[in-house]
């Protein structure tokens, strides 16, 4: 898997994914390499991608106000009435957008898609090893930052 | 008429039972394949859509399309894929395997009305 033509296929999804289901704009503002893939905000998302040959992992993380604005959005509810159970279903379901439309963009046959991963909590740290480390693309939202962590 | 929406994800479901509300239809949920045969099994004479995930635990997508396409009781109902599942290669195997649509996440609110209708036989309204 070409690794800048899965960035290029994420960001793209990303912002269609947000445009298109939350009415949210947003702002690529930057890409860094981290050893890991470390999930360590207030709310996580994780999709594993595994192939014959191949496998990767696709993160999304946030604070929990743009997680509950977003999911708040989608489902046409106020943030306020939202149920744990509607965040955490949110968080995994905006997980297996991305994931699953960069797969499209991108291209990717014969890879399967893992159920999501959600995690909703103030104070956790969840650490996947990998061979690579992971790139993290940061987007702005509402001036927070809504960060995609990809790891191959 | 009701929309039948089987996906594991509440919030697919909750967004297609309010685009289902706002085109005057009831949405029946069920948050899996065999949930949704079971629906099915009691409410198959009101169901005239069934909009289906793709990626579910237990019974995939796929194997309830077949399912559905293979029973005499159910096969006249029109399915649509809802699914992020992109590939050609999958889109043909939905079609082959009975799918008349086949809509990719994300989608937006009007562009699912759209499909419905179309789906339903009620496209260009």
């Amino acid at each position: 898997m070409d690794k800048e033509i899965l960035i290029s296929a994420l960001q793209a999804t990303v912002t269609e994914v947000m445009g298109t289901m939350a009415w949210a704009e947003v702002g690529f503002a930057g890409q860094e390499h981290s050893n890991s893939l470390t999930l360590n905000q207030e709310v996580g998302g994780l999709i594993r991608l595994r192939g014959e040959s191949e496998e990767g992992l696709v993160g999304i993380a946030c604070n929990k106000r743009i997680a509950s604005e977003l999911v708040s959005r989608i489902v046409g509810l106020p943030a306020e009435e939202l149920l744990p159970e509607d965040l955490i279903d949110g968080v995994a379901e905006l997980a297996n957008m991305i994931c699953g439309g960069m797969k499209t963009k991108a291209e990717m046959k014969q890879l399967e898609l893992s159920p999501p991963v959600a995690i909703v909590g103030s104070d956790y740290t969840a650490e996947w090893k990998t061979i690579g480390g992971a790139e993290v693309l940061t987007f702005l939202l509402e001036g927070e930052n809504f960060q995609v962590h990809l790891s191959l | 008429m009701k929309l039948l929406s089987i996906d594991d994800s509440r919030t697919i479901r909750r967004v297609i039972s309010g685009v289902g509300a706002m085109l005057g239809f009831e949405v029946l949920e069920a948050e899996n394949g065999m949930v949704g045969l079971q629906v099915l099994e009691e409410s198959s004479h009101e169901v005239g859509l069934i909009l289906l995930d793709w990626n579910m635990p237990g019974l995939n997508g796929l194997e309830v399309l077949k399912k559905v396409k293979a029973d005499e009781r159910f096969m006249h109902i029109p399915v649509m894929m809802v699914t992020t599942e992109g590939e050609k290669d999958n889109i043909i195997r939905a079609i082959q395997a009975g799918a008349c649509h086949y809509m990719t996440k994300p989608f937006s609110q009007e562009e699912m009305a759209g499909r419905i209708m179309e789906a339903i036989g009620m496209g260009g309204m």
